[in-house]
C-alpha cells in the first residue's frame, strides 16, 4: 500500500490545503452518507418530513461538489501539482462526481415517499430496504478506503457489488412479476423500479470511487476492467 | 450553504487605506527619453506577497526599485506622481531616504553578502544606526536569523565568512541582513532565480511565514513561483499595469486578453 503524504512538503500552506481538499471530500461523503441513512428510515417508517429533508439536503451536497471543483482548479493553477499530488486532485476531481449522483440517486428515493409512492408490497419494501443497507456499508467502506487510501479495502468494497447486483436483480424479477398482477398503477409502479435501479446505481458508484483510490495509491487506471484482472494487475505492480 | 474553504484575499478594488502599505498613484518614470513607466496606480495590501510579473524591460523591477527610491541613483531618472508609504509621499524632497530603506528593505537576484563574518553581515545596518551595545546586536543577530530560518544552521560559526555559505544560505543571510532593521516592506527582486529549485521552495516558505511580520512584494520571471507564493499579482507589459488582482483569479480566470495570453505561453 502506498499513501500519499499530504503534509510533508516544503510548503506549509500545501499541505494544509491538500489536507483540507481531502477533508472536505470526507465531509461530503460523510452528508451524503446520512442522506442514505435518512432515506432508509424515511421508506422504512413513511417518514414524509424526513424524506423531504434529504431532498432539501441535496442542494448542500451539490454546492459542495462546486466548491471542491472549484478549489481543485485552484490548486492545480496555483501548486501545479505532480506525481501523487496531482493524482490525489484529479481523484478528487472525479470522485466527488460520482459523489454527488450517489446524492442524486438518494433523492430519487427520498421522492417515493414524499410523493407518497412507496410499494404496497412489505416483501419489495423490506427488500429494498435490505440492498440499502448493504449499499450504505459499501458507501462507508468505500469513504474509509477513500480516507485511508487503502487500496486493499477498495478492492474488498469493490466486491461486495456483485452481491447487490444479484440481489438487485432477484428483487426486479419478483418486482416485474407483482407489476403483472396489477397493472393499473404502471407510474407507480415504474418510480419504484426506479428507486431500487438508485440503490443499484449507488453500489456502481462506490465501485468507481474505489477505483480511483486504486489509482491514487498505485498510479493505475484499472476502470473497465474486470475484478480478477484488476488484483492480477496489481500483484503485477508488486 | 456550508463553505468549505476559506481564503482571505480581498478584491484588489476593496483594498481600504488602512490595509495598503503601498499605494501608488499615477506614476511615470523616465531614464533618459525612454518612458520607462506609465501611469502606474495600484495600492499594494500590508502583510501579503504580491508579485510583479511580465516580460523583461516591463518596468517591473524599476517600479519596486521606485519604492526605495533606488532609481534616484540612476543619472537622467525623473519621475512624478505619488507613492505613498505609512501616510507620507516618498517621492517628495522632504522624505529621508536613509530611514526610507531602512523602512522598506530590499533584496537581489543573486546574493550578495558583504565580505565578512555572517554575524557582521547581520547586524551591519543596525551598526550603521549606530547601535553599539553588544547584547543588543547579539539579540537583534538571533532574532533575524531565526527568522529567516538560518539560524539553526549558522549559530555555531557566526564569526566565519559569510562566503563559505551555500547559495541558498547567502539568500537567507541576506533576508536576515534586511530583517534586522524590521523593515515594514521586503522588496525582493527574483530573489530565487540563482538558485536550486529545493532552495527556492524553502525562500518561498520563508516568505510566507515573514508575511505575517512585513509586506513582500517580489518580481519574478517565474510565473509558476508567482502562482505560488503570491496573494496578488500585477502583470506588466511595456511600462504599463496591464491587470492587477488576487491570484486565485489572475491564474484561473485573468480578465484581459493580454494577461491570458502571457501566463498561459502565448505571448508572441
Amino acid at each position: 500500500m502506498r499513501q500519499v503524504a499530504l503534509n510533508t512538503h516544503i510548503s506549509g500552506t500545501f499541505n494544509i490545503e491538500l489536507e483540507n481538499l481531502r477533508n472536505s471530500v470526507l465531509t461530503m461523503g460523510g452528508e451524503v452518507e446520512q442522506q442514505l441513512v435518512d432515506t432508509l428510515k424515511a421508506v422504512k417508517h413513511n417518514h414524509a418530513a424526513l424524506a423531504e429533508k434529504v431532498v432539501l439536503n441535496d442542494l448542500k451536497i451539490n454546492s459542495m461538489e462546486i466548491q471542491i471543483d472549484e478549489e481543485c482548479l485552484r490548486i492545480i493553477a496555483k501548486r501545479h501539482p505532480t506525481a501523487s499530488d496531482l493524482r490525489l486532485i484529479m481523484t478528487i476531481s472525479k470522485a466527488i462526481t460520482d459523489i454527488e449522483r450517489m446524492g442524486d440517486e438518494i433523492e430519487r428515493i427520498a421522492k417515493l415517499v414524499t410523493r407518497n409512492k412507496l410499494p404496497s408490497s412489505d416483501t419489495i419494501k423490506s427488500s429494498m430496504l435490505l440492498i440499502g443497507e448493504r449499499v450504505a456499508a459499501m458507501m462507508r467502506g468505500t469513504f474509509d478506503a477513500f480516507a485511508r487510501q487503502d487500496e486493499a479495502a477498495a478492492l474488498e468494497v469493490y466486491d461486495q457489488d456483485n452481491r447487490i447486483d444479484s440481489e438487485y436483480k432477484r428483487l426486479l424479477s419478483y418486482t416485474t412479476s407483482e407489476m403483472q398482477k396489477s397493472t393499473e398503477d404502471m407510474q407507480d409502479w415504474l418510480d419504484v423500479l426506479w428507486a431500487m435501479r438508485s440503490l443499484e446505481r449507488i453500489g456502481d458508484r462506490c465501485k468507481n470511487v474505489c477505483e480511483y483510490v486504486i489509482y491514487l495509491t498505485r498510479g493505475t487506471d484499472v476502470r473497465h476492467t474486470p475484478l480478477e484482472n484488476m488484483q492480477q494487475k496489481l500483484e503485477d505492480l508488486t | 450553504m456550508l463553505k468549505l474553504f476559506e481564503h482571505n484575499t480581498l478584491n484588489v478594488d476593496d483594498i481600504s487605506a488602512e490595509q495598503t502599505a503601498v499605494e501608488v498613484r499615477n506614476l511615470n518614470l523616465w531614464f533618459g527619453n525612454k518612458h520607462v513607466l506609465n501611469d502606474i496606480s495600484m495600492r499594494i495590501p500590508k502583510n501579503k506577497i504580491t508579485a510583479l510579473i511580465g516580460q523583461s524591460g516591463c518596468g517591473k523591477s524599476t517600479l519596486i526599485s521606485c519604492f526605495n527610491r533606488l532609481n534616484d541613483l540612476y543619472d537622467g531618472c525623473k519621475y512624478n506622481g505619488e507613492i505613498i508609504i505609512d501616510g507620507r509621499n516618498i517621492n517628495s524632497r522632504k522624505i529621508n531616504v536613509s530611514r526610507l530603506r531602512t523602512n522598506v528593505g530590499m533584496v537581489f537576484q543573486r546574493p550578495n553578502p558583504f565580505p565578512m563574518s555572517i554575524y557582521e553581515n547581520v547586524c551591519y545596518g543596525l551598526k550603521l544606526q549606530g547601535v553599539k551595545v553588544r547584547r543588543h546586536l547579539d539579540d537583534a543577530v538571533e532574532s533575524a536569523l531565526k527568522q529567516a530560518a538560518l539560524w539553526d544552521e549558522v549559530k555555531d560559526r557566526l564569526f566565519e565568512s559569510a562566503h563559505v555559505l551555500s547559495g541558498g544560505q547567502q539568500q537567507r543571510l541576506v533576508i536576515a541582513r534586511a530583517l534586522a532593521l524590521k523593515p515594514d516592506i521586503l522588496l525582493l527582486d527574483e530573489p530565487t532565480s540563482a538558485l536550486d529549485p529545493l532552495t527556492t521552495l524553502f525562500i518561498e516558505e520563508l516568505m510566507d511565514s515573514l508575511k505575517k511580520q512585513c509586506t513582500i512584494i517580489i518580481v519574478t520571471h517565474n510565473m509558476q513561483q508567482a502562482s505560488r507564493v503570491s496573494d496578488y499579482t500585477a502583470f506588466f507589459h511595456q511600462g504599463r499595469l496591464i491587470e492587477y488582482a488576487d491570484s486565485d483569479t489572475l491564474f484561473t480566470m485573468p480578465e484581459k486578453k493580454q494577461t491570458e495570453d502571457y501566463i498561459t505561453g502565448r505571448y508572441g
